[in-house]
């Protein structure tokens, strides 16, 4: 059943077109233009908007939660992440980014917390998964520089290393891409003693009309035996989304 | 006739002996001043840091105190407390629940120091200066067992009382209230509200600007731990082995000087540095002394011969110039202890150096001392100025006695 809502999902999601403005997948180049290759990318990711449900798992020696959400996006500056099961605690906990700014609701103290802009780089609640993933707070094409390092007949591997003025926790991320599908397969993030902070890995690549779409996202962190993963169960690109969804007096009243 | 004949003897130079009594003296008067110096700061901080947060000994689940997680709980806190009362009846114990967390208020939000303590206790009491409002209400045994049992369940309000630097970071004051987000010891998101019944002092900057006091069944239910507790602080005993003897293995007990070993271990060096001290002070005295009394039994060589040939006996001379050189040594023993009683009465309180205002632990060390004379060195430092001058003398005395008669009469 479950399955036949997300090909049914999908399916609606493929009959939207590919964008005219947005650049092909270069596959057979040796030398992409990487801007054009990550716009690419960022934009099949993401979408221009999105509203998906997903399940994040969370890992740890001691304990294994199962929470369910859903999450809204759109563009850069709105997202909204909603637990819709979880342990009785988490139920109804919500996250809001409206710009650069981010809340959390907090169902069992029933207020709205903000969150501070140097906690951005901060575990989500408690996952592997920091707040700026969820809320794709920063942008691979905007936040920053890359270089093609090395590539092989399957993948390019780019290192992006964060522009000045980004507010980005990381060091370096070392991104390696498909060629195939310009889908991100593997990214290593770097600390700033140049250590391998953690690893995410994309699988479960789906294509969605033009788009080839990672339904499962691995995040390990180097602490030993932690591990987050998020499964898209159905995701929706590229369609309308009320801006009243993102409203600051909706979280705060809890719907 | 012996005493006498020392007696007047060491009066002969007036103007030597008074020197060498002060060198003496002053020798003295340094060791006992620098010693009660550092034995009464020694007391003031292990004072501080007992009567604080740390306590004379801590018990934890084994391994917490190498690596503090918020699971490792000692999970019958009662058993403790019960084994305690009955073969350590001295002691008093307090229990602490300790996580971080997230605090917010309206617009703000900060990392905080969640502290679960029981505020029925005096000394959990102690730890905060309430500034403003007043202090958690204490909780009966059982009422919230009661207030679940009546259907109730948000049983007693949730209070906290929070360092006043969080509060002004927050913007909250008594009466506000404030949020606390952290994940609990099963992974799940603990969140709740608190409201903020009084803002204190802790003791230090650190502190102020992080702590959150709670009741430590609130915090016991935030961080989701039932009924365990991550320390239980042990005060007015310090028999961390007998504790330990006493408690189930799977509990770490743990002495103040292993919770703070910097302290611990810079309290022992200061000892040493200062013995070190000692030998060096005394071995300059006994110096001088030899010097003394060389001099004082050479110039004396033909009297001493004389003495000798009078039929005095060795044994006579040497215990002779040996009294004087121990009187000199009592003399200036007392001169110093004189001293150094008129110095720690004069200072009175003073300065604690290189502790004073710092931290151990969130321990602020005070910046005072009331100085008192220790026993311990005055009866150290008699010891060795004794040693000191039998050492001084025992040459010049040797040298002396042995002298033949005739020699030491035709002696110039």
């Amino acid at each position: 059943m479950k399955t036949l809502m997300v090909m049914l999902v999908l399916a609606r999601a493929a009959t939207a077109g590919e964008p005219k403005d947005l650049p092909a997948c270069p596959t057979k180049s040796d030398a992409p233009d990487l801007a054009q290759l990550l716009t690419r990318v960022e934009k099949s990711m993401q979408g221009s908007s999105s509203i998906g449900t997903v399940t994040m798992t969370i890992k740890t020696t001691k304990w294994t939660r199962t929470l369910k959400m859903k999450m809204w996006g759109k563009g850069e500056d709105y997202a909204l992440v909603r637990i819709l099961e979880g342990g009785p605690r988490e139920k109804g906990m919500m996250t809001l980014k409206r710009d650069k700014q981010l809340w959390n609701y907090l169902p069992q103290a029933g207020r709205v917390m903000k969150v501070p802009s140097g906690m951005l780089g901060d575990s989500w609640m408690g996952s592997d998964f920091t707040n700026d993933d969820l809320v794709h707070g920063t942008s691979i094409v905007r936040d920053f520089d890359a270089k093609l390092v090395s590539q092989t007949k399957a993948a390019w591997r780019v290192d992006l290393v964060p522009r000045k003025n980004a507010t980005v926790v990381w060091d370096k991320i070392e991104v390696t891409l498909d060629r195939a599908t310009c889908v991100p397969v593997l990214e290593r993030f770097y600390d700033e003693d140049g250590k391998v902070a953690r690893t995410m890995t994309f699988g479960d690549i789906r294509s969605i009309g033009w788009r080839h779409f990672p339904a499962k996202l691995t995040v390990k962190p180097s602490e030993a035996g932690r591990e987050t993963s998020i499964a898209y169960d159905s995701i929706e690109l590229d369609i309308d989304v009320p801006d009243d969804t993102f409203s600051l007096r909706r979280l705060q009243q809890g719907r | 006739m012996l005493l006498r004949l020392a007696w007047r003897n060491i009066w002969r130079n007036r103007r030597r002996t008074i020197i060498s009594l002060l060198a003496l003296a002053m020798g003295v008067m340094a060791i006992i001043s620098i010693h009660s110096f550092r034995i009464s700061a020694n007391e003031v901080i292990v004072e501080a840091v007992t009567r604080g947060l740390v306590g004379d000994v801590q018990v934890h689940a084994r391994g917490y105190q190498d690596e503090p997680e918020l699971d490792k709980v000692v999970p019958a806190p009662a058993v403790v407390d019960a084994m305690l009362a009955a073969f350590v009846p001295s002691a008093r114990t307090e229990r602490r629940v300790i996580g971080g967390g997230l605090a917010s208020a309206s617009d703000a939000a900060t990392s905080a120091l969640v502290l679960g303590i029981e505020p029925e206790k005096p000394d959990a009491r102690a730890l905060v200066k309430i500034e403003r409002g007043r202090w958690l209400a204490p909780r009966a045994a059982g009422e919230a067992a009661r207030a679940a049992a009546r259907g109730d369940d948000r049983p007693p309000a949730r209070e906290a009382v929070i360092g006043k630097t969080l509060a002004n970071e927050l913007g909250v004051t008594v009466g506000g209230e404030v949020v606390l987000v952290s994940q609990a010891a099963d992974g799940s998101l603990a969140n709740e509200r608190y409201t903020v019944v009084g803002l204190g002092d802790v003791g230090n900057e650190d502190a102020n600007a992080t702590s959150v006091f709670l009741h430590i069944q609130d915090a016991q239910e935030l961080f989701a731990l039932g009924t365990g507790v991550h320390q239980i602080i042990v005060r007015g005993s310090d028999d961390a082995t007998r504790m330990r003897a006493l408690l189930d293995p799977s509990l770490e007990v743990v002495s103040w000087t292993q919770i703070i070993p910097d302290l611990k271990s810079s309290m022992d060096s200061k000892e040493r540095n200062s013995r070190l001290l000692d030998l060096i002070v005394f071995l300059i005295v006994a110096l001088g002394i030899l010097n003394t009394m060389t001099m004082a039994t050479f110039e004396r060589t033909r009297e001493l011969g004389v003495l000798a040939a009078l039929g005095t006996r060795r044994r006579r001379i040497l215990a002779m110039i040996l009294i004087e050189s121990l009187m000199l040594g009592v003399l200036g023993f007392a001169i110093g202890l004189a001293l150094a009683f008129a110095l720690l009465t004069g200072l009175g309180t003073t300065s604690m150096g290189g502790f004073g205002n710092a931290e151990f632990m969130g321990v602020r060390m005070p910046e005072t001392i009331d100085m008192t004379i220790q026993s311990g060195p005055v009866i150290k430092s008699a010891i060795i100025s004794a040693l000191t001058m039998l050492a001084g003398g025992l040459i010049p005395a040797i040298r002396a006695a042995r002298q033949n008669p005739i020699d030491a009469m035709r002696h110039v």
